[in-house]
């Protein structure tokens, strides 16, 4: 036992003080006190109305005492589970928990074959799910596109099944109203096992995106309302561009979406109390020049940081971004961005860290660039995982046993150790030189072009029950039916 | 005399200086210097430099923007004069952002833009139903219909409003342009556009060339 001694498990990292947090805190609540919000949900304005909220037409200004209540009820930490019960494919969300995953609804996909972008169809979700499923540091699962080639209606729902079909991780699904995100939800309760068993083990979430700047639209609380009253755990956030829809000062950005997601959350939790809820907010800059949202940008994981110390600072759990690009193409620029975005996210322990994959400023998803990232989380998770400190692993005995001008090789200190310490690398190359040419001369591209490959011919998933593949051919036949009376 | 109104005035547009390129124009406008001359050697020629610059990475949208404001400002003093006389505008734009998508901003840069080259604009806001889109243009009778979507979910509504104005029997009147971010020129070929503007500055471009004064 050792008393007054204060240990740090990991890298510490922290950016804003907590006069800067509180300020940041007081901003958005004031935003959404005194500015308000367009709120464009009858049912939604009636429930935020009876409990408070002043309503004036569509505009909605909420006091604080009603978001501070919605901030208490949401939970911090809970689990979002694998559907097949493999506890390692659990998430666990809670302090200093960082995940990753890719990102939704790109128009356009790197085929895997040809390498050339190309319209994004439904093959390719099966795809990315594989991908997902195999690597070990991506944790959760988007289809990194949306499928061009069904039915517009259900692309959403025929991107979820695919993906529910070929990874175990949580899925964080999106959708486009009511009718897809019910039948969404038909297929996950089937595998859950009931409405009941998936209240306790939910295994996706649901994806909702309001409007910046300051409108909580109409689809996106349609969602909402239907994610709180299924009790589906939920993100809600905005895409705001500084400069564009929101200020341009990080600190300014930062509180507006902080209040736009505010808003959601404060819906929810009166709807559902405790329903569990990620801020959201993907930040960034528009770009002066081409009028893109970067995705490369260093402000995106810089405003992100404080996004999330904001979020952790109210008790939530924050929808983080990073490994993503504004490069066209799978080269050194697409890879600087994405690692050290993936690095200052891990850094942060920003909850759910989405978008691992972009390229082309979210026009094109790349499985090549999200396995690519799978090594920069590796890597930037082993520098998180900071360094331990104790009688063991100050290795005293092990000095006074190896002595000097010995080694450590064989040593039961070294054997027991060498595979925990030690981040073993998939894709990056520590070869000799000879041995390095002897393989071929392989680059990094290279390499994680055969991983893609090798993945794709050899992983098998584990399969749904049969049960909820016959739920499946039931929803997606009415679907189809669906869809075509309503054309 | 009008030689250094001329130059006051380009140099206004260029620093987006909306108070001084209405003066000057209107002290031109006193001066007996015509609308068209007063728009050509001056207003037009400011904004110009302003398209160089941008191109040349030495001006960014915010500074565009207040030229375009500028621009504009001094157009309307001049509108109805050219009007009158039959100098040739550079045509009418009717503008919107299409059905089931609220984006406004985006569009409204891009009108902002083709307003500093010399179009008038007609904004019928967003969530634009296809039929609104051709009432305005049986009303407007436009040279070009610019449409914008933001999202994935909403970009195929533009090629609704496409087929709508198609079978409207309004398609041979006008050209469409598209644009958004998720838009692209693939995507708007394959919808039956007649061009793509990848951002605010190049759309004002896209619409000089589609009236032919590129």
């Amino acid at each position: 036992m050792r008393a007054n001694y204060r240990t740090n498990s990991g890298v510490r990292f922290q950016m804003l003080s907590e006069d800067q947090l509180e300020e940041l805190h007081s901003g958005a609540l004031h935003v959404l006190e005194n500015v308000g919000l367009e709120v464009k949900h009858e049912k939604a304005r009636e429930i935020l109305e009876e409990n408070g909220a002043w309503v004036d037409g569509e505009m909605v200004r909420l006091p604080s005492h009603m978001v501070k209540d919605a901030l208490a009820k949401a939970p911090r930490s809970f689990t979002i589970y694998a559907r097949d019960g493999n506890p390692e494919h659990d998430i666990h969300i809670g302090p200093g928990r960082a995940h990753f995953g890719p990102g939704p609804t790109c128009p356009n996909f790197i085929d895997v074959e040809t390498f050339e972008r190309r319209p994004y169809v439904r093959a390719d979700s099966s795809t990315a799910a594989k991908v997902v499923d195999s690597l070990p540091n991506i944790d959760f699962c988007e289809s990194l596109g949306s499928i061009s080639d069904v039915p517009y209606d259900l692309s959403a729902l025929y991107e979820f099944v695919d993906m529910f079909r070929n990874t175990t991780k949580p899925i964080v699904a999106w959708s486009f109203d009511y009718y897809d995100s019910n039948a969404i939800h038909k297929v996950a309760v089937a595998e859950a096992g009931g409405q009941e068993a998936f209240e306790l083990r939910p295994n996706y979430v649901h994806y909702c995106e309001p409007l910046s700047p300051l409108i909580s639209t109409t689809d996106a609380l349609n969602k909402l309302v239907f994610a709180a009253e299924k009790r589906i755990p939920l993100i809600f956030t905005p895409c705001p561009l500084a400069g564009g829809t929101a200020p341009i000062t990080a600190a300014g950005i930062i509180i507006q979406s902080a209040a736009e997601s505010w808003m959601g959350l404060t819906i929810a939790q009166l709807i559902q109390p405790g329903l569990p809820f990620f801020m959201g907010g993907v930040l960034s800059v528009m770009d002066m020049s081409d009028m893109i949202l970067s995705y490369g940008a260093p402000e995106l994981p810089l405003m992100m940081a404080g996004h999330t110390e904001l979020a952790h600072y109210a008790g939530l759990p924050l929808w983080q971004t990073g490994g993503c690009t504004d490069s066209k193409t799978f080269d050194e620029q697409a890879i600087s961005e994405g690692s050290l975005s993936v690095y200052f996210s891990a850094l942060t322990g920003g909850d759910l860290c989405h978008d691992v994959g972009y390229t082309e400023s979210a026009m094109t998803g790349s499985v090549f660039q999200l396995t690519a990232m799978d090594e920069a989380i590796g890597y930037s998770r082993r520098i998180t995982r900071g360094i331990e400190v104790n009688e063991d692993t100050l290795a005293v005995d092990a000095i006074h046993r190896v002595g000097p001008n010995g080694h450590y090789l064989k040593d039961e200190h070294t054997l027991r150790y060498y595979k925990s310490e030690y981040w073993l690398p998939n894709l990056c190359d520590r070869q000799s030189y000879e041995t390095w040419e002897l393989m071929g001369k392989k680059s990094f591209k290279d390499r994680t072009i055969a991983r893609v490959q090798d993945i794709l011919a050899t992983h098998a998933p584990v399969p749904l029950s049969d049960k909820t593949e016959e739920v499946i051919e039931q929803v997606l036949a009415d679907a189809e039916e669906w869809v075509k009376e309503k054309e | 005399m009008s030689e250094k109104i001329f130059e006051k005035l380009s140099t206004a547009v260029l620093e987006g200086d909306s108070g001084t390129s209405v003066e000057t124009t209107q002290k031109g406008l006193d001066e007996g210097l015509s609308a068209g001359d007063i728009l050509h050697s001056g207003l037009i020629v400011g904004m110009n430099e302003v398209g160089v610059r941008f191109k040349r990475g030495d001006m960014f949208v915010p500074e565009v923007l207040m030229s375009a404001e500028a621009m504009s400002e001094g157009m309307k003093l001049l509108r109805p004069l050219l009007a009158k006389s039959g100098v040739k505008m550079a045509g009418k734009i009717v503008m919107g952002t299409v059905k089931g998508d609220l984006h406004d901003i985006g569009k409204n840069l891009v009108s902002m833009m083709c307003e500093g080259a010399g179009f008038e604009i007609v904004n019928i806001g967003f969530d634009a139903a296809p039929e609104k889109f051709i009432e305005a243009i049986k009303e407007h009778q436009p040279n070009i219909v610019g449409m914008s979507a933001m999202l994935t979910t909403t970009m195929r509504a533009m090629g609704h409003t496409i087929k709508a104005i198609e079978e409207a029997g309004l398609r041979d009147t006008v050209d469409v342009m598209v644009g958004g971010a998720p838009v692209d020129q693939e995507f708007a070929d394959r919808i039956g556009a007649d061009g793509y503007g990848a951002n605010a500055p190049a759309s004002a471009d896209l619409a000089k060339e589609l009236v032919g004064i590129a």
